[in-house]
């Protein structure tokens, strides 16, 4: 899943580990099935098919059906096929720009209406690739949080590098949660939240860009034209009822671009957005993890933490 | 002034302070120092309160912050 | 910077198709048919604390009862405004500086405008204190850089007999991932008194009811306060803070209404006088008193906080030395003891001490030439304190924060030995304090 995973937990210390445990075996599993980077699991498979059709369990199927949902939904913006035009886009701060024709031939292998998705059989272009990298850390949250309520009503806050769900709390012992700022390095956090219960989610671009010509071109790429997304904030932080609701909505307002704001207002969610270019001033502030994905870090990490912390009025 | 004595204590007190910097916790490590109750004045209002009535009542003042302010008590 | 902040929604119909199908959709996903809606809320703008305070004092002294209000508004960026009220109504009396004598005594309001008496052997108190103070303070915190934080701040207040005027100006940064922090202070103040009647010349002699002719008008003093401070995370649950401050005041210092009895060297009696014809006023010798106009404090102030199982230790101590004399020391503990998830206990100790200022005297002995700075005034003189208190909190449904506190806090203490004259009794000279500190407080966001 490529980032410090946490479970902040209110119980006592043997719940606690249950709890962790739990989240942990699920984290793990989902990752080891669904990761791209491992040979054997299911997506590995269907990658390496090489045209043929492949025959998938139950929980791979409703997460393509979740994706194909989402595609419709986004009119092609979200698209789990898109991961191919990684290679050409390099997201190192420098001004490498790829050429538009190598951009055009990956865009070939481009598209998740050329993927034929007929339930439980799945049947891809050689040379095309899925990758659930956008929608397997808030599904793995939700679903780590799930089975910790199932366990005990002990409140619980499940968080995979700043995807969230909060389990079991009451409405007056929230978690405080941080908005990471976009300043680098900074240990302040943009705004605090009080997260009762819900899930979570942020997408951000603020670490990985290009800069070309002094125009910023954020990471998020849209898969109809191969190329960034104009003009998208640099991060969209998105309160929803499930963890995944919450990452998709992040996503596709990250898509909108510089439609970002009215695409979340429409929506009528809880959303914060921030945009680059305004300094941030930081200082003391709470531990944050960072938000986003980053360099693969395999394996997982977890930590426990117990706490007990109430939601602080600031000194 | 009592020079020795003051002398003293800010040297124990300077050798301390200089052994601090190796000291402290990591980010994640905040959660109990994090907590309401860890802060070094819980509660301002209540210390204004006592600042004041020991103001008025005693020779020493302050210590922790400055004086919110004078009043004709002492 | 542009941030979009949509009002809670938990009701779906509410929600455009988007939301809504994905919702469904991730219900689907995840295998279940409905899910509890989110609840998340950003941090609140405002918030206050209120504090309603009695003080009392045994045998009819000082009285005050005040009512505190600070408003904290957080700004985005940890930018803070504070600004703070407090009104106080102080009445009772407080002891005048004069010692008890065998006969009647007569005083001079210090208005000229009428006397009091105290019975003998009663310890004489000054009741001119009945008195409204209102105080007000605002200030300002904010970020700078990334490991800077600086404030700004100004202080005010008033009561029928005094003002004040203040600003003050610190820095802080931090150090080692935020383990350390150093700040560094600065505070300014003016206070203007205008006593009531005139302060009276220093050492001069009380006069009769309706003579002001030893009185000059109003007065000022002005304040300098530096501070430097440390703080530092020693582990995960233990943090320390050490300060030094120094203080310098110049200017009017005497309390215009404190004064000294004029005793017989050998046998401790107050000396006698008459008023002029047709005037009332003191029967005894008494002198205003005199302090130096310049005084500069050296503090040096410890504090430790301490989690241990639930609990925090709070440990502090402070050493003031000036250049009156005074040494004092201060020895202070609370202990939070959390009672179940939302109420707590926490019982408070104080110990204080302090040595008399160099020109601190019980009485003036008459024939002798007169000091260069004299005060009877209690709490410049050798006493030791303590404060035993108790206070019980609880946290409602709501989020909002109240508690109860109460304290006795007691003086005790002696005229040195080398001022006594005769077989006068040190503690029976020395006024000492007995006190009732009630305070009930309340705390919410907005």
């Amino acid at each position: 899943m490529g980032s410090p995973c946490q479970v902040l937990s209110r119980a006592g210390p043997s719940t606690a580990r249950q709890q962790l445990e739990a989240v942990a075996t699920e984290a793990w599993r989902i990752e080891a099935k669904f990761s791209r980077y491992l040979a054997g699991n299911v997506v590995d498979r269907i990658n390496s098919a090489g045209g043929e059709t492949v025959e998938v369990d139950e929980e791979t199927a409703r997460l393509l059906d979740f994706s194909a949902t989402l595609h419709a939904l986004s009119g092609g913006l979200f698209d789990i096929t898109s991961g191919a035009l990684r290679e050409a886009w390099r997201f190192d701060g420098s001004d490498r720009v790829p050429r538009e024709s190598e951009v055009r031939r990956i865009l070939h292998r481009v598209g998740w209406h050329k993927v034929c998705w007929d339930r439980p059989r799945l049947t891809m272009a050689p040379g095309m690739q899925l990758d659930f990298g956008g929608v397997a850390k808030e599904y793995a949250v939700d679903r780590a949080a799930a089975l910790v309520a199932t366990l005990d009503d002990a409140p619980c806050l499940v968080n995979f590098g700043g995807d969230l769900a909060a389990v079991g709390a009451g409405e007056s012992e929230p978690w405080l949660v941080g908005i990471e700022s976009l300043h680098p390095g900074a240990a302040t956090p943009f705004r605090r939240i009080r997260l009762a219960r819900g899930g979570l989610a942020t997408s951000g671009d603020a670490r990985r860009f290009l800069l070309k010509d002094g125009v910023r071109l954020g990471h998020i790429l849209d898969p109809r034209t191969g190329w960034p997304v104009a003009g998208a904030p640099g991060s969209v932080t998105v309160a929803a009822d499930t963890c995944t609701a919450a990452g998709m909505l992040s996503t596709l307002a990250m898509l909108e671009g510089a439609g970002a704001e009215r695409f979340l207002e429409r929506e009528g969610v809880r959303s914060w957005c921030i945009r680059p270019g305004a300094p941030r001033a930081p200082r003391r502030g709470d531990n944050l993890l960072d938000s986003g994905a980053r360099a693969k870090d395999f394996p997982l990490k977890f930590r426990l933490t117990c706490v007990h912390t109430r939601p602080g009025r600031q000194m | 002034m009592h020079g020795p004595k003051a002398v003293m204590i800010l040297v124990s007190v300077s050798a301390a302070v200089a052994g601090c910097t190796s000291m402290g916790v990591e980010p994640w490590e905040r959660d109990v120092l994090a907590r309401e109750e860890m802060r070094l004045t819980t509660d301002p209002v209540e210390a204004g309160i006592d600042d004041h009535i020991y103001f008025s009542k005693e020779a020493s003042s302050g210590g922790r912050g400055f004086g919110g302010g004078g009043c004709g008590c002492n | 910077m542009a941030a979009i902040d949509a009002p809670a929604v938990t009701g779906s119909s509410e929600r455009s198709n988007t939301a809504r199908t994905l919702a469904t959709a991730a219900c689907t996903l995840l295998g279940t048919a409905t899910t509890l809606p989110v609840v998340a809320q950003e941090e609140p703008d405002w918030e206050f604390d209120t504090s309603l305070l009695y003080y009392g004092e045994s045998d009819q002294r000082v009285q005050d009862a005040s009512l505190n209000v600070l408003a904290r508004r957080l700004f985005p960026d940890d930018r803070v405004l504070s600004i703070g009220l407090a009104v106080d109504s102080l009445t009772g009396a407080t002891p005048s500086g004069a010692i008890p004598q065998a006969g009647v005594q007569t005083f001079t309001r210090p208005s000229g405008d009428g006397s009091y008496t105290v019975a003998p052997g009663e310890l004489p108190l000054d009741d001119t204190f009945l008195d409204t103070r209102y105080a007000l303070t605002a200030g300002w915190q904010q970020p700078l850089g990334r490991l800077y934080t600086g404030s700004a701040g100004l202080s005010f207040s008033t009561e029928y007999d005094y003002t004040h005027v203040g600003a003050n100006l610190a820095l802080a940064r931090d150090f080692n991932k935020r383990n350390t922090t150093v700040s560094v202070g600065l505070a300014v103040a003016r206070d203007d008194l205008d006593p009531v009647g005139g302060a009276p010349l220093s050492l001069s002699s009380m006069t009769d009811v309706g003579d002001l002719t030893n009185r000059a008008g109003s007065q000022s003093k002005d304040v300098v306060d530096l501070l430097l401070g440390v703080t530092q995370v020693v582990n995960e649950k233990f943090v320390v803070q050490l300060n030094y401050s120094l203080s310098d005041a110049s200017g009017y210092l005497n309390d215009p209404y404190k004064i000294l009895s004029v005793v017989d060297p050998l046998t401790g009696d107050g000396i006698m006088r008459t008023p002029s014809p047709g005037a009332e006023g003191p029967l005894h010798e008494y002198r205003f008193e005199s302090r130096p106009d310049q005084r500069t404090k050296h503090s040096l102030f410890g504090q430790g906080k301490y989690h241990l199982d639930g609990k925090v230790l709070d440990v502090s101590y402070r050493f003031m030395t000036d250049d009156w004399g005074i040494d004092s020391h201060t020895l202070e503990g609370k202990l939070y003891w959390p009672l179940g998830e939302t109420r707590y206990l926490e019982p408070h100790l104080r110990f204080y001490t302090q040595s008399e200022a160099d020109f601190y005297r019980v009485s003036l002995r008459d024939g002798e030439p007169l000091p260069g700075f004299a005060s009877a005034d209690y709490r410049l003189g050798n006493f030791d304190a303590v404060t035993a208190g108790l206070k019980y909190g609880w946290r409602t449904d709501s989020g909002h924060d109240l508690s109860l506190r109460l304290e006795y806090y007691r003086q005790d203490g002696e005229v040195p030995a080398a001022q006594l004259i005769g077989d006068q009794d040190p503690s029976a000279l020395y006024p000492g304090l007995d006190a009732i500190i009630f305070n009930f407080s309340y705390a919410f966001d907005l």
